[in-house]
This record gives C-alpha cells, structure tokens and sequence, in this order.
C-alpha cells in the first residue's frame, strides 16, 4: 500500500505545481477531483470492475503532460463533410473551424457550462474521471441549441504524439438540447507510437426530446493506453446512441454509462473492437434505468486475434420506478485464434417487477464447415477466414449512420484482417 | 479424367471406404448409388478435399495428377465442384459477392481477368432465370432462410457459373418435390457437355429418370459392389438394396 500512497501523491504533487488562471468554480471542482483521486488511487485488479485489466504502468507514475507541440494532423477526413470540426493536439485546441454557435474552446463558453461541465462523469468514484477533471486543459464544448437539427456531423480530433511517458486528459462536453438532433465525432489518433497515454472523459446530455449519436472512434498507437469514459443522461423521450469502434492501443479501457432519467428515454450503446498481437481491450458499460418505459439497447462485437484479450461488461440497473423498461444486452466474440481470451459477463441488479431484460453473451471461432464450402468455390482458406470475419463485424458497421465514415471503417476492418500475421495462404 | 485406384478411407476407428477404384473419362455422368451408410458422401467428400479422413490406402488422381494432397480451393480451382448434401448457410456474406470472389479466383488461376460487378450480373442473370431464381436472391446472403429447394438450386447455380471440369453432385436430390428436382435436373442437363464430367451420388433411382447416367456404381459397405450402365439403376429399384448388401457380402467372403 506504500507504494499505491507514493504514487498517487505524484500526481498530487503535479495537480499542486499547476498554474492555471481560470474561473473559481471550476478551480473548485478541480480540487475535489484530485482530493478524491487521492484517496481512490489508481484501481488494481482486487478491484472487481478492474479483474481483468491491470492499470499497473499506469500506477508506476512519471507521468508528464506532452508539450503538445504543432504536428501533423493524421488524416482523419473520413466522415464527409463536417458541420464543424474541433483538432487537439495533446489536450490542447490546436484548430478549429465551423458554426461558431455550436462549439468553443473552454476560454469562450466557460460561462455557460458551469452548471454542466464535470457535473455529469462521476469524479466521486472514480479515479480516471477524478484525474481527468483534475488535468484536463483545454475541452470541446458542443452545444446544439433547442430545436435545432445539424444534418452534418460535428467532428473533434484527438490526436496524441505519441511521446512516451506523456500523458494526456481529453474532455467533452456535449449538450444537445430540447428537440434538437445531431451527431458527433470523436477520433482518437496519433502520430507516434510510443508508451504514452490517453485519459478522456464525455459528458453527453440529451435533453427532452433531444437526439444525439456520438462515435467513439479509437485508432491509436499500439504501444499506449487508452483509457475512457462516457457519460450519458437523458432526459424525457431523448435518445442517445454511441457506437465505440475500437482498433488500436496496446491496453484500451471504455467505460459507457448512460442514466435513463425521464421516462421514454432511449440509448443505444455499440460498439466492434478488432485485436490482435498483445492487444487487450476491456468494455465496461452501465445503463441506470431510473425512470419508467426506457428502452436500452446494447451490442459489441469483437474479433480477436493472436494473443489478444478481451473483456466484457454489461451492467444493467433497474430502479424500483422504471417500471416497463425493455433492456436488450448482447456481446459476441469471435476468437481467431486459440491463445486469444475475452471475459464477458453481464450484471443486472433489477428492482421493478415489470420489466423486460434480456442479455446473451456468445464466443466462437470461424465456422470450419462454412470455410470449407468457400475453399470448395476456389476461395483460398486466408480470404475465406477474413470473409467470414468481415461479415461476422460487418454488421455493427451497419448501425453507423454517418455514411462516409461508414464506408471507412469498412475499408479499415478489412486492412485489420488482411495484416493476420497467422495467416497461412496455401495457394501460392 | 478421374482415376480412383483401392481407395481405403477411415474416420476415427472406422474403415468407411474397403478399396474403391473407379474411372471418370472426360464427358461422362457417373451415378454412385447406395444405401445410407454405404460411403457415398464419403467418397464426394474426399475429393473434394474435406478435412477429417484419414486415407490409408490407394490414390486419385485428376487429369494425371496427384490430387489428394492439393487444398480444397486448389482443386476446385483445378475445376473441380462439389454441391454439398447440406449446402451452409453463410450470414453477413451475400450471395452475389461470395458467388464473384469465388468466379474470379477460378479466373486469376486460369489467368483470366477478374470480372467487375456489372460485367458478373450481366454473366449470372440467364444462368438464374435457367433456375427459376429470383434476382433478390443474390443479395440474399449465402443460403441464409433458404427453402430446401431453393438451396440445392443454389448448388446447381453456382455450378453454372463456375463451369467446373468435373462436377460432384451429392444427394442434390434429397428432400425436393418433383417439380424442383425437374429444375435441378434440367439445369444440371443443360451443363452436360463433352469437356465435362459428373459423379452423381444419389440414394434414390428417382433422380435418374432425369439425369440418365453413362454408368451407374453402386456402393455397399465401402465397396463398389455392382457396376453396370443405366439399367443397373432400374434392376436396383425393383430389387432393393437388400439384393445389393448380400452382394456386398458375398464379394467380402470371396475375399476372405
């Protein structure tokens, strides 16, 4: 325990050396985070949400922010045209164009959000929420006014540079208010490829009648981490749907948690994670269905390959008044190969008694007799097998909407199969 | 064409093929018939290349090559085509682009150009309407909620497309009525051609009305027991396969 004090006082002393010229009360809530962070310390695997996945190089310390110095923004031109587009480089702004009422850096609406920024992600509990909110520097604000539909999705980049030994604490906040519609972006990239690590947390609120997609798209170097969180509420008949597509990072963790807070509320959360080498990617979702005849869906995917390891978790919380809720949980896996794991398991703590919640977890691996009748139509065994995976994934892709990043992420997962470094093509 | 010499096949324990010989020449149709759990399906199986047998005994060989030891996808690249018994369903995958990355496979091996989607719909419309299929089909995904009927058509529409120099139909007639067996039956008519050979595996004489083969076999406990020419598939039918196991029995003491 000696150790775990030591390094959390690292931190602390980090938080403490800062020198920041912001507003009191988000100067306030900064201290909480790090007075909680202090307490909680980085979570081990005698955690049971963390069984599975050991944050450990996170706990060793040295972590320094990155000079997030100008750098060549990957090519992320992949979702069409852009209502707006936010680019941060290291946590920090570095360019941003489009509808100026839909979006700013921290400096210009700091005055709006008081009452929503951090207020949302639980910093109580959790210790990535709590040093996120603690460190974060600049933060995507996206606002969709009232009765307002944005056809073209709003994109915010994320790249990291990669620096070994730097950390970095992306924030978001996402308001889509009464009757309006909208979707947004987020893609985490790099540019290098070094043990550095990402810590984001969103805070997403749909407010009555308010519909918002957001994407969660991780593509990072395969030597970082790659830890996040979502937090969603929804308030009477809004919807919110977020579909995670999880490809890179050596050790990524998704935490997903959406409150149904008004009755007729609705989330959809999906997501397709593709592993391979020493990968692991952990999803830990939390649907609180507090108010009555909310729906929630849920399906991820996964494909693992090699060594690559996988985890799974569904909660599902049913409070005593959300009487008719209808909850759908699914997670299926596909395993490549005989070294590659994944740990599903979902958790429903249910309270109504009227009330519809279904869940199934399936793994597998490549159907041998539906291999077999491909190779017997000229297909090669190595094109069979990505065949039949592709098709496996491909349809979680169909459930994101926005169509050139559909197209994309279609390409993507092909060029994921076709780099199998398992595969064996028999016919020269 | 096709050379089989004393094949002996087990599975697990299990001798399921007892010295098998058979010659396919170029432009023959071969009838293999027998009773369930004669060998048949086997048989099919193994030349098409499925994993799980292990061959004990004896050779094949394809247009004077060796066959045994080349993958499935090569011999059917080869021009070999096996319409399964049991045709699988393939969620995810649809028919239209399972059926052109197998087509162009088949064209790169043969040193053919691949063929793009419109130039592939333009080749597969007459061959579906030959089958009584309808377009949707070919965005269906692989046999995926097919009737029974309709997957077996499947099997003969993709053997239209692929032209295969030897076709291996197993059981195509098992479970159809007899108008879709007439389909089946005349599509598979259609592709007799002199540069092409058919080994038809059927329990039932039934599907011989329709496709009249050059020479029927007839297998029993691993042996080819009988062969003769069509009429064989008549004498069978009117005497039973009871007639044909004692044969069986008789050629295994004569051995003994």
């Amino acid at each position: 325990m000696a150790v775990q004090q030591q390094d959390t006082a690292t931190f602390v002393e980090t938080f403490v050396a800062l020198k920041r010229n912001e507003p009191a009360w988000l100067a306030d809530r900064r201290r909480l985070a790090i007075e909680r962070f202090s307490l909680l310390g980085i979570p081990t695997t005698r955690d049971e949400d963390y069984k599975y996945t050991n944050l450990k190089t996170i706990a060793a310390g040295g972590w320094s922010p990155s000079t997030g110095s100008s750098v060549d923004v990957p090519a992320t031109d992949y979702v069409g045209e852009e209502a707006a587009r936010l680019v941060f480089v290291d946590g920090n702004l570095a360019s941003s164009f489009g509808d100026s009422s839909l979006l700013g850096g921290l400096e210009s609406r700091l005055g709006g959000v008081e009452g929503h920024l951090t207020r949302y992600a639980d910093f109580e509990s959790h210790a990535l929420t709590a040093l996120n909110t603690a460190f974060f520097t600049d933060c995507a604000v996206i606002e969709i006014p009232e009765n307002t539909v944005v056809e073209k999705p709003i994109h915010i980049v994320w790249v990291s540079t990669g620096e070994a030994g730097t950390v970095s604490h992306p924030r978001t906040l996402i308001l889509a208010g009464r009757n309006s519609q909208a979707s947004v972006i987020e893609s985490f990239v790099s540019t290098g490829d070094g043990a550095c690590w990402t810590n984001a947390v969103t805070e997403i609120v749909a407010e009555e009648n308010g519909r918002l997609d957001h994407y969660h798209v991780q593509q990072e170097g395969t030597n970082g981490i790659h830890t996040s969180v979502i937090q969603g509420l929804t308030e009477r008949n809004s919807y919110i749907s977020t579909i995670s597509l999880s490809f890179g990072a050596r050790l990524a963790r998704n935490d997903v948690n959406v409150k149904l807070n008004g009755e007729g509320a609705e989330c959809a959360l999906d997501g397709l994670f593709v592993v391979n080498g020493n990968q692991h990617v952990d999803h830990h979702t939390t649907i609180d269905h507090a108010s009555p005849n909310c729906n929630s869906h849920q399906l991820y995917k996964g494909v693992l390959d090699n060594e690559a390891r996988g985890v799974f978790n569904g909660k599902i919380i049913v409070r005593q008044d959300a009487q008719k809720t209808d909850a759908i949980q699914h997670n299926k896996n596909l395993l490549l190969s005989p070294k590659a794991e994944i740990d599903t398991k979902p958790q429903l703590e249910i309270d109504a008694n009227d009330v519809r919640c279904t869940h199934g977890a399936t793994i597998g691996q490549l159907n041998a007799e539906a291999l077999f009748y491909l190779q017997t139509r000229g297909i090669g065994k190595t094109q069979a097998r990505h065949l039949l995976t592709y098709a496996f994934a491909a349809d979680l892709l169909e459930r994101v909407k926005v169509e050139p990043l559909r197209d994309h992420f279609e390409h993507v997962l092909m060029r994921a199969l076709s780099e199998d470094p398992n595969a064996e093509e028999t016919h020269a | 064409m096709l050379e089989v010499k004393d094949l002996h096949v087990r599975v697990e324990d299990q001798e399921i093929l007892k010295g098998i010989s058979l010659s396919v020449g170029k432009g023959e149709v071969h009838a293999i018939m027998g009773p369930n759990g004669s060998g048949k399906s086997t048989l099919a199986n193994i030349l098409a290349g499925r994993d799980g047998y292990e061959i004990t005994h004896g050779s094949v060989t394809y247009n004077g090559e060796a066959l045994l030891d080349k993958a499935p996808e090569e011999r059917a690249r080869d021009g070999i085509f096996l319409a399964f018994q049991y045709p699988v369903e393939i969620p995810g995958v649809s028919n239209m682009y399972f059926l052109r990355t197998a087509l162009n496979a088949i064209r790169t091996h043969r040193g053919e150009e691949e063929l793009d989607a419109v130039d592939f719909i333009g080749l597969v419309k007459e061959k579906m309407k030959n089958l009584h299929m309808d377009d949707a089909m070919l965005k269906r995904a692989v046999n995926e909620g097919f009737s029974g009927g309709e997957k077996k058509r499947n099997e003969i529409f993709q053997m239209a497309v692929l032209e295969p120099r030897l076709a291996i139909l197993d059981e195509t007639d098992s479970g159809l009525d007899i108008d879709a067996l007439k389909v089946v039956a005349a599509g598979v008519n259609s592709l007799r051609d002199p540069e092409r050979s058919m080994i038809v595996v059927t329990h039932y004489q039934r599907l011989l009305d329709y496709i009249v083969p050059d020479k029927v076999h007839v297998l029993a406990q691993g042996q080819i027991v009988k062969s003769g020419g069509k009429e064989l598939a008549l004498e069978l039918e009117k005497k039973g396969y009871g007639w044909v196991e004692n044969l069986g029995a008789d050629s295994q003491l004569a051995t003994a």
